[in-house]
């Protein structure tokens, strides 16, 4: 193996894999911003004093804790075919994803949520504000500062989950390694790069969230 | 999907679910032996092998598993080296698993309070009785959770495996799946196999942490 076409060919690999780096970072962000909301109200049913809906959130982060990503994946990819409904795999993978996401963030927003000093709940009770407003006005924007190294961490798990939607045939960054080696014939430097591609992404995440919570950190 | 159907599959996710827990529990073993091994190298030669594990574990928790697994399992024979599907994966998730295990042992070690070792140090206590009588226990009641913990997330990803055909749970669902087309039945039953492993480790993991932090309870 030639050095400089090691090079060249790698250079000639970058767009498909910068496409596909795209589609992974596109649907891990969809997941997390939607599974952000998602948890939050998987939160709220855990918190509630009525046992069907807590019983009900307390199952679905226990399912969505306790089985694979990959698992989860299949299932929502197949069962609306079965019941008749016809799913785009990239859509498939979002609801996934989201799902998958929505039930980690619950547990992570709710340590949260409970650091929230009581007496600012009853000052915003005190103030009249509803039970709607309270949380999102009043909780939702301390949790987020509370809980940030924690939610960086997650939106780096789901950046390393979403490979895995590549087996439903979404061209993710995995699905365009893939791609590029069996047309190559050669997985060894292509999958180094898609490999190097993750990285890059996971790196600039962690970096962008330790300056985050540098900054947030410097304001309180 | 009745219960005879139920009988019918139950066989070969018997069989499916040994995979899955062998190879888990090989690749366990290896993560929790080296990374241990790693942990201490890590500390006897600071100077000599602090970069070279940093950017390992930066490596192996930067990238997904199922990059590491093709890159194992189709990348390797270019460079001479063929493995089995099963060989590779247990190779890759045990190299992927050393990364995180030697990171717990690190945080564990971290968590034993430095005025004890500078005590026993003061005391004349020789440095490898430090090690095995006040460092080691200490750190294992901090560890074990996280090493738990760890286990369930390694069962977790060995579904990836399926991806390379190895005859395990995710994968034989898939099959069935595809041979029989009834969806719900076989991939009900793949997540409730996960479910109920995860959750038999997860009450093996709460008894064993109950177990090495008695002497902290009164």
């Amino acid at each position: 193996m030639n050095s400089p076409e090691l090079l060249i060919r790698y250079w000639a690999y970058m767009p498909q894999l910068l496409a596909g780096a795209i589609t992974t970072l596109y649907l891990s962000a969809t997941g997390v911003a939607c599974g952000f909301f998602a948890g939050v109200f998987i939160y709220t049913l855990h918190a509630s004093r009525n046992v069907v809906l807590s019983g009900f959130a307390r199952a679905y982060v226990s399912f969505f804790r306790g089985t694979p990503m990959l698992a989860q994946l299949l299932l929502f990819y197949y069962l609306p075919t079965a019941l008749g409904l016809d799913l785009p795999s990239t859509l498939s993978a979002a609801i996934a994803l989201t799902l998958n996401t929505a039930a980690y963030q619950s547990q992570i927003l709710g340590t949260g949520f409970n650091a929230i000093p009581l007496g600012q709940i009853e000052a915003a009770f005190a103030f009249n504000l509803t039970r709607r407003q309270t949380l999102w006005r009043v909780e939702v924007p301390q949790v987020i500062r509370l809980t940030l190294p924690a939610l960086v961490s997650e939106m780096i798990d789901i950046v390393k989950a979403s490979a895995v939607i590549s087996v439903i045939a979404v061209t993710d960054l995995m699905r365009v390694s893939q791609q590029l080696a069996s047309v190559t014939y050669r997985p060894l430097e292509v999958y180094t790069l898609g490999a190097c591609f993750y990285l890059a992404i996971t790196t600039l995440l962690s970096v962008a969230g330790r300056t985050l919570e540098h900054r947030y950190a410097g304001r309180s | 999907m009745g219960i005879d159907a139920f009988l019918t599959l139950a066989p070969r996710f018997g069989a499916a679910l040994s995979v899955t827990l062998g190879i888990s529990v090989a690749a366990a073993f290896a993560g929790i032996v080296l990374g241990f091994v790693l942990n201490v190298l890590r500390m006897t030669f600071p100077a000599l092998l602090k970069w070279p594990y940093r950017l390992y574990v930066w490596i192996v928790r930067g990238t997904p598993f199922l990059a590491q697994l093709v890159l194992v399992y189709f990348g390797l024979p270019g460079l001479g080296l063929t493995m089995s599907a099963v060989q590779a994966t247990i190779f890759s998730l045990a190299i992927y698993s050393v990364a995180y295990f030697a990171e717990i042992f690190r945080a564990s070690w971290a968590s034993v309070p430095i005025g004890h070792l500078e005590a026993a140090h003061s005391m004349g206590i020789p440095r490898h009785l430090t090690f095995l009588k006040i460092e080691m226990p200490q750190a294992f009641a901090f560890g074990i959770p996280l090493l738990a913990n760890q286990l369930i997330l390694l069962i977790k990803e060995s579904a990836v495996a399926s991806i390379i055909t190895v005859p395990e749970l995710t994968m034989t669902a898939s099959d069935i799946v595809a041979s029989t087309y009834s969806y719900i039945g076989p991939y009900a039953m793949l997540v409730l196999s996960y479910w109920l492993l995860t959750q038999v480790v997860g009450l093996a993991a709460r008894r064993a942490t109950t177990l090495v932090t008695r002497h902290q309870r009164a």
